[in-house]
């Protein structure tokens, strides 16, 4: 056991030595302080917490977009998404006014969630790192030392990828208070108990923005999961970094544009994207017809299994011969 | 009988449907240097790959201490030490940092055996560079370091004296004559040039399209194993021939006046009574010894200088 845990601090080790590795932290430093500003300029940052007047105010904004609707649909042109937009605000509005619900002003926690789209530039950047750390070694040439210690393949291998993860977790978490902090200083803070109004299967609720923030955060892990599994096979099996990234890039970008472009077909739910949002579920937005959780969880399994079983038996069975 | 350190049993490799190496045979002893040559592309570097498990070997077995690489990977592994080609490093970390990092994966390699290392091999004044800085000379001394800190029983290199300056050499000779007289290290050091490591081994193994042509002590007196060649000017050297010939049925040259054997040195004053005895006047008798490089040579159908 201690032997497998020093060969994962070796592997984290190999990974934060490495000054390109400490540029990518210093970027979503300079992407969190820079959205933060943003936000404060242009977003509703300044707007401040509601007033005992809220109703009449909400009710007013009502009308306004169902006035804003009518005229969009007259419209010529793509307005669908301004209508789709106006809509959700139009619900999120009408359960706020029925569940005595007042809106609240913008706070660290708002842009905490806000940033959850950041998840993405972490998938990014672990699969940038899990698709060089087989493959550098061979690159190297490092490989040879590598493997001719009283550590087997399988374990070497397994300390790679939990140095893998764990670079995802690390740099999640960065993020996360980068992001609490940026928050705190440029919104303050209203505690983790305040809530938002959100999109429901069952329509909309009220939840605390703290879990809500975790949730979106949490189920993003799911693809990044898959797509690091997936580059790090690949790295292993070709021995190279740049097919890998390359390839889980494009898949990572081009997922739902694949699932649509199937969707007519009776496999489509097969694939692997159409599987990989769980939070379809609880939104009830979903991709396809007829997938159920039990039914994409399945399938995430197995196509987790057959990543990590090729990676295995391509890392464990090949000859290390000269390049 | 001998300690044996490492033996190879009847070792083959095939890649795809090209027999590389075809059923070599040869053992180890313990605190023995052992010279593996053979010209490029013999097959020293596949050997030493499946010796320390990155080849998988397709028929045979290699043993270290009794325990089969194959079947005993930990065991066996734990054991041996080796730089495989060039010994390559990570260029981003320091010499230090490399070797922590592989003491890391090691057992009972402590904080002092490092330092001890770096002394041993005299990287002191190196060690907290960033290997990419460092010259080959350097990088050959940090990958035996590496290979050194778990106290293997047996070092495995394969052309460590590769774009070495001749001190460099000299120095990697001292290393390695003291681990074995010292430590009792066995060592296989692999080179396509018999004279760089000649003078550090005990005995050698000549390897050619993958099968061990010769194996050979160094330490056997000359007489014994290879004989020496001894010339005798005559005035009549044709009938010496024959006679030499006849008597000693040994395959003797002519050249000029002289006619050359090959004799154990205590026969050369019966051979010489016999040619007195003949009435062939012999004016002078020359021994000359043949290296092992003519050995080699020989061995590899190059020309031979008489
Ligand atoms: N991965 C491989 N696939 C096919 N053939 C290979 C492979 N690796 C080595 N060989 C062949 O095996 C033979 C032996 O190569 P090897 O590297 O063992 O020679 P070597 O004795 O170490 O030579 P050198 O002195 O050049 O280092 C060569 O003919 C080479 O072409
Ligand atoms: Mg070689």
């Amino acid at each position: 056991m201690s032997k497998f845990f020093k060969q994962t601090y070796n592997e984290q080790f190999k990974i934060y030595i490495k000054k390109s590795t400490w540029v990518m932290y210093i970027l979503i430093a300079a992407l969190i302080i820079g959205l933060a500003f943003i936000e404060l300029t242009y977003g509703e940052g300044d707007q401040s917490s509601a007033g005992d007047d809220w109703r009449t105010e909400l009710e007013q904004q009502n009308e306004q977009l169902i006035e804003d609707n009518e005229q969009a649909a007259e419209d010529e042109g793509q307005n669908e998404f301004i209508i789709e937009m106006n809509n959700d605000q139009l619900a999120e509005n009408t359960y706020r006014l029925e569940n005595d619900a007042p809106p609240r002003g913008y706070s660290a926690l708002d842009f905490v969630n806000d940033n959850a789209f950041l998840s993405s530039l972490i998938s990014l950047l672990t699969i940038i790192i899990a698709a060089g750390i087989v493959s550098n070694e061979f690159k190297w040439g490092t490989i040879k030392l590598l493997l001719i210690r009283p550590i087997s393949r399988a374990k070497i291998l397994l300390s790679k990828y939990v140095a893998v993860l764990l670079f995802a977790l690390y740099t999640l978490i960065f993020v996360w208070f980068l992001s609490l902090i940026t928050g705190m200083i440029f919104f303050g803070f209203e505690g983790f108990d305040s809530t938002i109004v959100t999109a429901r299967a069952s329509g909309y609720e009220e939840v605390t923005l703290f879990t809500e923030a975790l949730k979106t955060y949490g189920y993003s892990l799911v693809n990044l999961v898959m797509m690091a599994t997936f580059a790090f096979m690949i790295s292993t099996i070709f021995r190279q970094s740049s097919l890998a990234i390359g390839l889980a890039i494009f898949l990572m970008l081009s997922g739902n544009m694949i699932v649509g472009f199937f969707a007519e077909q009776s496999w489509a739910k097969y694939i692997l994207f159409a599987n990989t949002n769980l939070q379809q579920f609880e939104t009830g937005n979903m991709l396809l017809e007829g997938l159920t959780l039990p039914f994409s969880l399945t399938v995430l399994l197995v196509y987790y299994l057959v990543f990590v079983t090729l990676a295995w038996l391509f890392f464990t069975k090949r000859d290390v011969a000269g390049q | 009988m001998k300690e044996v350190t490492m033996e190879l049993t009847n070792v083959h490799k095939k890649i795809g449907k090209k027999e590389i190496i075809k059923g070599v045979n040869f053992s180890i002893n313990k605190g023995e240097v052992f010279g593996f040559i053979g010209p490029n592309g013999a097959g020293k570097t596949t050997t030493i790959r499946m010796m320390v498990g990155l080849m998988n070997i397709t028929e045979g077995d290699i043993k270290i201490l009794g325990n089969s690489i194959k079947s005993n990977f930990h065991q066996a592994i734990k054991e041996v030490g080796a730089i495989v080609e060039n010994p390559e490093m990570y260029a981003f970390m320091t010499g230090r940092q490399n070797l922590n990092h592989y003491a890391r994966m090691n057992q009972d390699v402590t904080k002092d055996r490092v330092e001890e290392v770096i002394q041993l091999v005299g990287l002191e004044k190196a060690i907290n560079e960033k290997v990419g800085k460092y010259s080959l000379g350097m990088r050959q001394r940090l990958g035996i370091a590496q290979a050194l800190l778990h106290k293997p029983s047996i070092l495995i290199l394969d052309e460590p004296t590769n774009g070495l300056d001749p001190a460099g050499i000299r120095e990697i000779r001292k290393y390695i004559r003291s681990l074995a007289e010292n430590d009792g290290v066995s060592v296989i050091i692999s080179s396509h040039l018999l004279s760089e490591i000649e003078l550090m081994c005990d005995r050698i193994g000549v390897i050619q399209h993958g099968e061990i042509v010769k194996i050979q002590s160094l330490h056997e007196s000359d007489e014994d194993a290879a004989g020496i060649v001894v010339s005798f000017e005559v005035d009549q050297a044709e009938q010496a021939k024959q006679l030499l010939m006849n008597e000693l049925e040994a395959d003797v040259q002519v050249r000029d006046h002289f006619v050359s054997v090959m004799l154990e040195k205590e026969k050369i004053p019966s051979v010489n009574k016999l040619l007195v005895d003949s009435n062939i006047s012999v004016y002078q008798i020359q021994t000359t010894k043949e290296t092992l490089e003519d050995q080699f040579f020989d061995l590899m159908g190059a020309n031979t200088i008489e």
